[in-house]
C-alpha cells in the first residue's frame, strides 16, 4: 500500500508514521506497533475519506447543475482534510476548511451567480475533442497509476521521527526561518491580486449601479 | 505536549451527530405531514410583496470586489496563527518580519480604502 | 537580490503617487526605478556566487544577466507606454505598480535555489499578466483574451505543484542542492516520482514560454492584449521562464540529462516547425509575432536540449538579442496602429498597416527593418549572432545535428515571413504624409536599434 498507515506506540505518548514499502519484503515487525486495532481504524478511514474523496470529486465534474458541483467540491476539500487529519497536520486540516471550503467556495458561488447559467447552452464540444480529451487524460492516469505503484518511497528512523512535526508551533518555525523570503514575497503576491481585482472590477462612471 | 488524530474523534462523533439529526428531521417532517399543493402556497413568500421576476439576474460586479478581497485579507491572517504560537520563540525577528509583511498588506489596504472600493454609494 | 528587495518597495511608491493630481510624473519614476533596480542588480558582480536568504536564492552572474535583461526589456518596455495618458479609462499608477511587482516574480525564477521561490515567482509573474492583459476592459477581445491566459494559466500552474509536490516526495526536500544529491547519490535507484515530477514541472515552465504543444493560448493572449503589454510578455516572461527551466535543469537533473534530452529535443522539434510554418499564414503582425515567438522559444530549447558549458552564454545572448528586436517591432507598431486606429478600427494591426512607411517615416521603417533582419537572424545584427551561438551549442554536444539541420531550415521559413514585413514598409504603397512620433518615443526605438546593431557587429561586447 503507497500510503503511511498511523501507529500508536505503546506508551500512547507518541505514535509513528510508518511507511509500508510495497515493493520490498520486510515486513513491518517493530515491536511499536501494539495497538493493531487502532491500526486497522485508521486504516478504513484512510480508504473510506479516499473513496469519498474520489467520488465527490467525480461529482464535481459530472453534475450537471454548478452549484451542485461547488457543493461536491466543499465535501471533497472536507475529504482532504480529514486525510490531513490522520497524517497529524491539524493546523493544514484546518486552514484547508476555513479557506478553501470556506472562503474560496462562497467565490464560485459568486461567479456562478454572475454567469447566466439558465438557458442550457449544449456544450460545444466535437466527438473528436472528447475522444482527445479521453486519450490524453486516460494516459495520464496510467501513468501516474504506473509510476505510483513502481515508487519507492523514502523510508524513516522510528527512533527519531518526531510526530508533532505537522503541528502550528514546528510549521511557524520554518516558516518564519528558513522560509522567510518567500513569505514576505507573498504580501507582494496578495497586493498584486488586490491591485489587479480593484483594477479590473472597479465601477467606472457610466457602469450600471445597483 | 502530542497531539494525535484520535484528538478528532469527538469532532467526528458531533459531525456524525449533527448530519445524523439534520437527515433524520428531514425525512421525518417530509414524510409524516400532509401535503396539498396550490398555486398561491408554492409561491415564495416575501412578506407579502408579491414576487417578480426571476433571481437569477446579474447582480454588482461590487459583491464580488468585496469577497474577493475578503479572500485576500483571510489569508493574510492564516500566516498569523503559526507566528502567534512561536511569538515568544521567534523574538523581536519574528516581530520585525511580521510587520514588513503587514505593513505591505496594510498598503494595500489603504490603497483600497483611498480607491472608495469598500464605499457603497460611489 | 536587493533589486527584488527595492522593486518590491518602488511597486507601492508608484501605486501611491498615482493619487497625485498629475499623471505626468509616474512615467519618469517608474523608469527611474527600474534603473535604480537595474544599477543594485550589479552589486554583486564582482563577488562569489552566493546563496542568500537560507538557500532561498542564488546569485551569480549568470543570473544577474537574465535579470540585467529582464530589466532593460522592462525598461524599454516601460519608455513606450507614453499614451497612457491621453487615455481617460487608463488607470497608469496601476500599470506601472503591476508591472514592477511582476519584475519581483521574473527575478525570483530566474535565481530560484527552492522549488517554493520558482513557484511563487510564477505565480507573481503569471497573474501580473492575467491582470495586464485584461487590462483594456472595454474590449471583449482583451477581456477574452484575459481569461483563456487565466484559465490555462492557472491549469497550468496545478500541473507544475503536482510536479513539485512529487519532486518532493521523491527527494524530501525542495532545496535545487539537495535534489541534485539525491540524484547524484541514488543514480541507480532513482525514485520514479522524480521522474513524473520532472516531467510535471516542465510542462508547466514550458506552457509559461509557450513552447509548442503548449502553445495554444499564445496568439489569442498575444493579440488581445493591449500591444504595450503584449511587448511585455514576449520580453520579460520568456527571458525569466528559461532562464528558471536552465536554472531547474542544470542545477537538479544534469545527472539524469540521457531521461529528459530526448523530450525536450521532441517538444523542441514541434515547437520550431509550428511556430515557423504557421506564422508564415498570419495576416495579423501582431499574431504573427506571437507565433515569431513560440519559434524563438524553439530556439532557446535547442540550446537548453543541448545543455553544454556554453548554453547560459547562448542563452543569455539570444535572449538579449531577440528581447530588444521585439520591443523595437512592437514600439514601431504601437506607433503606426496609433494613428491608424484614429482613422479606422478594423484591421489596425495586420501588415498593411506598414505599407508605405519607408516614405512616411524613414527612421520608424529602419527601425522595424533591423529588427526584422535580426529576428530572422541575418549577419549583422545582434540575432544572427544568437542564432550563431545557439547553434554553436548544439555542434559541441554532437550527436544531435538533425536537429540542427531542422532549425536551419525553419530559420529559412522564417526569413520569408520577416521580409514580408519589410517589403511592405518600403515596396508598397499606402498611405502618404508623414508620420509623427514623439521624440521620447524615438530615443527609445533609436536606442534598442542600436544595441541590435552594436552586438551584431561586436558580440564579444557581453561576456
Amino acid at each position: 500500500m503507497v500510503y503511511d498507515i498511523l501507529y500508536f506506540n505503546k506508551h500512547h505518548t507518541s505514535y509513528t508514521i510508518h511507511h509500508t514499502p510495497y515493493t520490498t519484503h520486510h515486513t513491518p515487525h517493530t515491536p511499536y506497533i501494539i495497538h493493531q486495532d487502532f491500526k486497522t481504524m485508521a486504516d478504513k478511514l484512510f480508504y473510506f475519506l479516499s473513496f469519498l474523496a474520489l467520488l465527490s470529486a467525480m461529482m464535481v465534474v459530472t453534475a450537471k447543475n454548478p452549484i451542485h458541483s461547488v457543493l461536491y467540491l466543499i465535501l471533497t476539500f472536507f475529504c482532504l482534510s480529514g486525510h490531513y487529519v490522520l497524517l497529524n497536520a491539524q493546523f493544514v486540516a484546518v486552514v484547508n476548511i476555513i479557506v478553501y471550503a470556506g472562503a474560496i467556495m462562497v467565490l464560485f458561488l459568486f461567479v456562478i451567480m454572475f454567469l447566466n447559467l439558465k438557458q442550457d447552452d449544449e456544450e460545444a464540444k466535437t466527438n473528436l475533442t472528447k475522444i482527445a480529451a479521453t486519450i490524453v487524460g486516460g494516459t495520464l492516469g496510467v501513468i501516474l497509476v504506473a509510476v505510483f505503484r513502481k515508487a519507492q518511497l523514502g523510508t524513516y528512523n522510528p527512533y527519531s521521527f518526531n510526530s508533532q512535526v505537522g503541528m502550528v508551533e514546528n510549521l511557524g518555525e520554518v516558516l518564519y526561518n528558513d522560509y522567510l523570503l518567500p513569505f514576505e514575497l507573498a504580501s507582494v503576491l496578495f497586493l498584486i491580486a488586490m491591485v489587479g481585482a480593484v483594477m479590473l472590477a472597479k465601477r467606472e462612471v457610466g457602469d450600471r449601479h445597483f | 505536549m502530542n497531539y494525535l488524530p484520535s484528538d478528532y474523534l469527538p469532532i467526528i462523533v458531533q459531525l456524525v451527530l449533527a448530519l445524523g439529526f439534520i437527515v433524520i428531521t428531514m425525512l421525518v417532517t417530509h414524510n409524516i405531514g400532509p401535503k396539498r399543493n396550490s398555486k398561491l402556497k408554492d409561491e415564495p413568500f416575501e412578506c407579502g410583496i408579491e414576487a417578480k421576476g426571476d433571481a437569477r439576474t446579474p447582480i454588482s460586479i461590487k459583491y464580488f470586489l468585496v469577497a474577493i478581497l475578503f479572500v485576500l485579507f483571510d489569508v493574510e491572517v492564516i500566516f498569523m496563527y503559526p507566528w502567534a504560537v512561536n511569538f515568544k520563540k521567534l523574538g523581536l525577528f519574528g516581530f520585525g518580519e511580521m510587520i514588513l509583511f503587514m505593513g505591505l498588506l496594510l498598503a494595500g489596504f489603504y490603497y483600497i480604502i483611498k480607491k472608495g472600493v469598500l464605499e457603497w454609494e460611489k | 537580490m536587493l533589486s527584488i528587495i527595492l522593486l518590491s518597495i518602488f511597486g507601492i511608491v508608484v501605486l501611491f503617487l498615482g493619487f497625485q493630481k498629475s499623471k505626468n510624473i509616474l512615467l519618469p519614476a517608474t523608469l527611474l526605478c527600474i534603473a535604480i533596480a537595474f544599477a543594485a542588480n550589479f552589486v554583486h558582480w564582482n563577488d562569489a556566487p552566493g546563496l542568500y536568504f537560507k538557500e532561498m536564492l542564488f546569485e551569480n552572474r549568470l543570473t544577474m544577466s537574465f535579470s540585467a535583461i529582464v530589466l532593460l526589456s522592462a525598461f524599454l518596455v516601460v519608455a513606450l507606454t507614453r499614451g497612457f495618458a491621453d487615455d481617460e479609462a487608463a488607470q497608469p499608477a496601476e500599470y506601472y505598480a503591476i508591472i514592477l511587482f511582476s519584475l519581483v516574480g521574473a527575478i525570483m525564477m530566474i535565481g530560484f535555489d527552492n522549488l517554493i521561490m520558482l513557484f511563487l515567482g510564477v505565480e507573481i509573474l503569471s497573474v501580473s499578466m492575467y491582470v495586464l492583459t485584461g487590462s483594456d476592459k472595454r474590449n471583449l477581445r482583451s477581456n477574452e483574451a484575459a481569461l483563456k491566459y487565466f484559465l490555462m494559466g492557472a491549469f497550468a500552474t496545478g500541473i507544475m505543484l503536482f510536479g513539485i509536490a512529487l519532486l518532493y516526495g521523491a527527494t524530501g526536500s525542495f532545496n535545487l542542492t539537495d535534489i541534485r544529491g539525491y540524484v547524484g547519490t541514488n543514480s541507480f535507484s532513482i525514485s520514479t516520482l522524480l521522474y513524473v515530477g520532472l516531467l510535471l514541472v516542465l510542462i508547466g515552465m514550458l506552457f509559461k514560454v509557450s513552447a509548442a504543444p503548449f502553445h495554444f493560448w499564445t496568439p489569442d493572449v498575444y493579440d488581445g492584449a493591449p500591444t504595450v503589454f503584449t511587448a511585455f510578455m514576449s520580453t520579460i516572461v520568456k527571458t525569466a521562464g528559461f532562464a528558471a527551466i536552465y536554472r531547474l535543469l542544470s542545477g537538479s537533473f544534469e545527472g539524469i540529462y540521457n531521461f529528459w534530452w530526448f523530450t525536450l529535443a521532441a517538444i523542441t522539434i514541434l515547437t520550431l516547425v509550428v511556430g515557423n510554418i504557421t506564422a508564415v499564414y498570419q495576416q495579423s503582425f501582431k499574431r504573427m509575432m506571437a507565433y515569431s515567438s513560440i519559434s524563438h522559444a524553439g530556439y532557446l530549447l535547442l540550446s537548453l536540449t543541448a545543455m553544454t558549458a556554453q548554453t547560459p552564454d547562448a542563452i543569455v545572448f539570444y535572449s538579449l538579442a531577440y528581447s530588444l528586436a521585439t520591443v523595437s517591432a512592437f514600439g514601431v507598431l504601437m506607433a503606426v496602429a496609433r494613428e491608424k486606429s484614429v482613422q479606422s478600427h478594423e484591421n489596425a494591426e495586420d501588415f498593411e498597416a506598414f505599407n508605405g512607411l519607408g516614405k512616411r517615416n524613414p527612421l520608424l521603417a529602419f527601425v522595424l527593418t533591423v529588427s526584422m533582419l535580426s529576428l530572422a537572424g541575418i549577419p549583422l545584427t545582434a540575432g544572427f549572432w544568437g542564432k550563431f551561438f545557439i547553434f554553436g551549442t548544439i555542434v559541441e554536444r554532437g550527436n544531435l545535428i538533425w536537429m540542427l539541420i531542422v532549425a536551419i531550415l525553419m530559420s529559412a521559413v522564417g526569413i520569408y515571413y520577416y521580409f514580408k514585413v519589410i517589403i511592405a514598409t518600403y515596396m508598397k504603397d499606402g498611405e502618404t504624409g508623414a508620420l509623427r512620433v514623439p521624440p521620447f518615443y524615438r530615443i527609445v526605438l533609436i536606442v534598442s536599434t542600436t544595441l541590435t546593431l552594436l552586438f551584431g557587429l561586436i558580440p564579444k561586447l557581453l561576456s
